[in-house]
């Protein structure tokens, strides 16, 4: 039991923080704990967390995606022209998907193949990206797609809009993914010694490569949601994008250099953070709050995992 | 089909040369092990140890010169193939994943799965139970991330790897060097009985007392480049410090000359 | 591990405490004393002003209609675009203040940017179920809030746009629609300043317009205004058009680089004073103080650069009205009037000459 307490301790203590803040809230606002509101979170927050979940598995194998928000407002730019030519809407989709997935091998394979440290490569990336981005748009937004694509962004099955559907999928299976299967085994020993991996004769080029894919379909799903959201291509979405999403996975316990990840700690951390915009916004408080608690809530939770390293080595001796 | 008692080694390197930038790691490398024997290396650090092995199990290509494994040439070996032809190598960082378990080490290239895509956690971790118990390696919790456990626990469970690898050649770098001495005298025990299994096993070890203790042949490398091999009852750990300390001494005074 | 429990159970208090504390309706001071400055000496209230504002009050409600009645405490909940911009500060002081005066209740909410579409979004989807009897907003662009109107139609909620204009067409494509709209007409501002700029410029010559966000309503109609009239004079040339995105920064190297290539440029209009500022210390740095620049406004800062001389002037109307005028249209459709068409704000060019007479100008 104690062990259980200690290795989850990060998880733990952000479900109690979670707790705690949902209870202020619900004080100060009558309309927190409402369904509506509630709903307004998940939906608010669905494309961040399925962009979290694709970070996760890449902080999970011992690197970060600097360019992931620059795939997002890649992805929408090229599924705008696309859906602009009169393609039909599943297609530009794929088309999309298919783009995020291309974006995500480039940054493994440039990983793999030229040892250059990951921050140089993907920050060289997510510029050319952005840089395209923009000469494709001349600067200005996309906008206009018909209802047909914008039902994506808002549409709804019973209560539930598609996308926290999409993310609830995806979040059921990336336990199986990341923690039952080889792929997700080999991902995260990418993170834990890769010289053990190349030593047991796997090519962990393909797993490099992969893990890198995966986080560019997520940023690929993001684009859609958001740009047929807000029926717009904008060259500048996602700016920022990838930090948030390195954020909740920090916070959530994934360790920064792999080896041990957190998929329940992601989803909670994005979730911390999205009552936490939430609440502010219902108290009508400046969002520059938002900040700092941010700040704070991932020094606490980054303190905590240090502390059980570092209790566990005083043990030792 | 190669017989233990055959005189053609099991593993074999000739004239083997390997650099890296400026540093000659092997200079001219001559190297053989034969089935059914221990054969040690000795040598000091710089001597081309580690290289030599990465060359055998596939993870370095030489620059020059030719390997061969049960008499069969390889001209551009690669870890697959090696582990194939049964070479198994415990390394002196131990290559071990210290975010997994003593059973997600073990089975790291080699997972079981259950239902053709699930991983099978529960007989992993059985087999890693049996596998422990049967090699007398005495390990409390194998389910704590391997970083966990102490020096000498993580070179048996990577030993404890190697064995389950069912290779028949096995190379190990400085393997008890964190173990105390009732492990260490477990270990070596362990390596004989493989040796009776039929196995070859390739020992490096700067432990002069173990080299004389398990090994039949001995090879001293300095440098990169061979010195000379010998069996092990034809020599002494004395005449072997000897043997090595010579070589130092000639070497500086190469050195000192030019 | 005790110690380690009482870090977090310290930690967790901390922040339930700063929480609590932070953002109490009730006990929040005036923190936008930290944000806005005091608006243009409300102290000296001089007899010129008050008959400018009474004037333009008259046309208001000439423009609206009718009167609603007062005092029946409607809540009203307000979208503005940021306050990270002091013209957005000083409308939510103006929102609160009108308020007061109409005997309503408003809570003004904003994004965290002047160019966070998808925050705006969130803020209205937040407000929706708030309750509130109509919401007034004002988009950052053409399209971003429009899910959240259809949402507010959904829910019967009246929804009013000021200002920055919401794309009607993607709007009805989404079936919503907008229960009235009170605005300035953006081209006017923009062919307004063309003409006092050209009206200085008697020879002809270059002039330059800094953009703001692309795509949003204020941004493009003041642009197309000024470049119209541009285009329409013989002996002027619109040299450049840069789209800043309200960025002080971008507009700062735009407009050094439009005049290291023009360096016979006359003017700048720049679509905001924010970006106008921008490129008066860009002329200060490359030592040219001859180029006229223009803004839209009238903060603090523009009204002090045009008495110092390094603006010549700002486009202003006034803030005061405009968040009266809208909320008594909001007020208005809650008691039962539609309005069918735009209702627009009159116009004022606060320049070199006239600034005097604007003291207290609010």
């Amino acid at each position: 039991m104690k062990r259980w307490l200690s290795k989850y301790s990060q998880q733990i203590f952000l479900f109690a923080a979670m707790m705690v803040i949902c209870i202020v809230l619900t004080r100060k606002s009558e309309y927190f704990l409402t369904w509506r509101n509630i709903r307004n979170i998940l939906e608010a927050n669905s494309y961040r967390l399925i962009l979290a979940i694709g970070m996760t598995f890449v902080i999970a194998s011992g690197v970060m995606d600097l360019s992931a928000g620059a795939i997002v407002s890649m992805c929408g730019v090229i599924m705008a022209v696309v859906l602009h030519m009169e393609i039909p809407v599943p297609a530009a989709v794929l088309i999309g998907i298919l783009s995020g997935m291309m974006f995500g091998i480039v940054n493994g394979l440039l990983i793999h193949y030229t040892g250059i440290n990951f921050f140089i490569l993907t920050l060289a990336v997510s510029g050319m990206l952005r840089g395209v981005s923009l000469i494709i748009t001349d600067g200005k937004p996309i906008t206009k797609f018909g209802q047909d694509f914008i039902y994506l962004g808002i549409g709804r099955i019973g209560e539930l809009q598609l996308s926290v559907l999409a993310a609830l999928f995806l979040v059921l299976i990336s336990v199986p993914l990341m923690f039952h299967m080889k792929w997700g085994s080999y991902v995260l020993s990418l993170g834990g010694n890769r010289e053990a991996l190349v030593k047991s004769g796997i090519r962990t080029g393909f797993y490099r490569a992969s893990v890198h894919a995966f986080l560019g379909v997520m940023a690929a799903v993001t684009a859609v949601i958001i740009t047929a959201r807000l029926n717009s291509a904008e060259p500048n979405a996602g700016m920022n994008m990838e930090l948030d999403a390195i954020t909740a996975v920090v916070m959530g316990g994934t360790s920064i250099k792999g080896g041990k990840a957190s998929i329940a700690g992601t989803v909670l951390a994005v979730l911390i953070l999205g009552v936490i915009r939430n609440g502010l916004t219902l108290m009508s408080v400046s969002s520059d709050y938002q900040q700092w608690i941010t700040g704070f809530l991932l020094l606490v939770s980054v303190l905590i995992s240090e502390i059980k390293v570092h209790k566990f080595r005083t043990l030792m001796k | 089909m190669l017989s233990a008692k055959t005189k053609e080694p099991i593993v074999e390197m000739k004239n083997v040369k390997k650099a890296f930038g400026y540093i000659q790691a092997l200079e001219d490398m001559n190297f053989s092990a034969y089935a059914g024997e221990v054969t040690a290396i000795v040598g000091d650090n710089g001597s081309g140890k580690s290289t030599l092995i990465k060359i055998l199990t596939g993870c370095l290509k030489p620059d020059e010169g030719e390997v061969w494994i049960k008499g069969r040439y390889f001209s551009s070996l690669t870890v697959k193939q090696s582990i194939k032809e049964g070479i198994t190598a415990v390394y002196q960082d131990l290559a071990l994943d210290n975010c997994k378990d003593c059973a997600g080490n073990i089975f790291l290239g080699r997972e079981l799965v259950k239902h053709g895509i699930f991983l099978d956690h529960e007989r992993m971790r059985r087999s890693t139970e049996e596998l422990l118990l049967r090699l007398h390696i005495s390990i409390p919790d194998i389910t704590q991330p391997v970083e966990r456990m102490s020096g000498g626990q993580r070179q048996a469970l990577a030993i404890a790897r190697a064995v389950y690898a069912g290779g028949d050649i096995l190379i190990f770098d400085e393997p008890t060097s964190a173990m105390g001495v009732k492990e260490t005298s477990r270990i070596l025990k362990l390596f004989l009985e493989l040796k009776a299994e039929g196995k070859s096993i390739i020992l490096i070890s700067h432990n002069l007392f173990q080299v004389f203790d398990i090994s039949d042949r001995i090879c001293v490398i300095h440098n990169g480049r061979f010195v000379d091999s010998f069996l092990t009852k034809d020599s002494s750990p004395q005449k072997l410090h000897e043997l090595i300390v010579e070589k130092e001494e000639e070497l500086s005074d190469e050195t000192m000359a030019k | 591990m005790k110690k380690r429990i009482l870090a977090v159970l310290l930690s967790v208090s901390c922040m339930a405490a700063m929480m609590t504390g932070c953002g109490s309706k009730a006990d929040e001071p005036k923190e936008e004393t930290v944000k806005e400055e005091e608006p243009a000496g409300e102290e000296e209230k001089g007899s010129g002003v008050d008959d400018i504002l009474a004037d333009v009050e008259a046309k208001m409600n000439e423009a609206l209609g009718e009167m609603p009645e007062t005092g029946k405490g409607e809540r009203i909940g307000i979208l503005i675009s940021s306050t990270s911009n002091e013209f957005w500060g000083t409308m939510k002081t103006r929102y609160e203040e009108a308020a007061e005066e109409l005997g309503i209740e408003v809570e003004v909410f904003e994004a965290s940017a002047e160019d966070d579409t998808q925050g705006q979004l969130d803020a209205l989807n937040t407000m929706i179920p708030m309750g509130f009897d109509a919401i007034i907003l004002s988009p950052i662009d053409g399209t971003n809030l429009i899910p959240g109107i259809v949402a507010a139609n959904e829910e019967g909620i009246p929804v009013i746009n000021l200002g920055p204009g919401v794309d009607m067409d993607a709007l009805a494509d989404a079936n919503g629609h907008l229960d009235g709209k009170i605005t300035v007409n953006f081209e006017e501002q923009g062919s307004t300043v063309a003409k006092d700029m050209i009206s200085r410029m008697p020879e002809g010559g270059k002039a330059a317009i800094l953009s703001g966000l692309e795509g949003a309503g204020q941004s493009v109609g003041r642009t197309n205004g000024a470049a119209k009239v541009f285009e329409e004079t013989e002996g002027v040339e619109l040299a450049a058009a840069q789209a800043c995105d309200w960025d002080t920064e971008k507009a700062y190297e735009a407009a050094k680089d439009i005049l290291t290539a023009n360096p016979d440029l006359k003017g700048i209009f720049a679509c905001n004073d924010n970006m106008a500022l921008a490129a008066v210390r860009a002329l200060q740095e490359m030592e040219n103080e001859d180029v006229m620049v223009y803004g839209v406004d009238y903060t603090s800062d523009a009204k002090a650069a045009i008495e110092e001389g390094t603006m010549m002037g700002s486009m202003t109307y006034s803030s005061t009205i405009y968040t009266k005028a809208a909320e008594e249209m909001a007020m208005l459709v809650i008691q039962g009037k539609t309005f069918d068409e735009p209702v627009y704000l009159p116009l004022t060019l606060v320049n070199q000459d006239n600034v005097s007479d604007f003291e207290g100008w609010r």
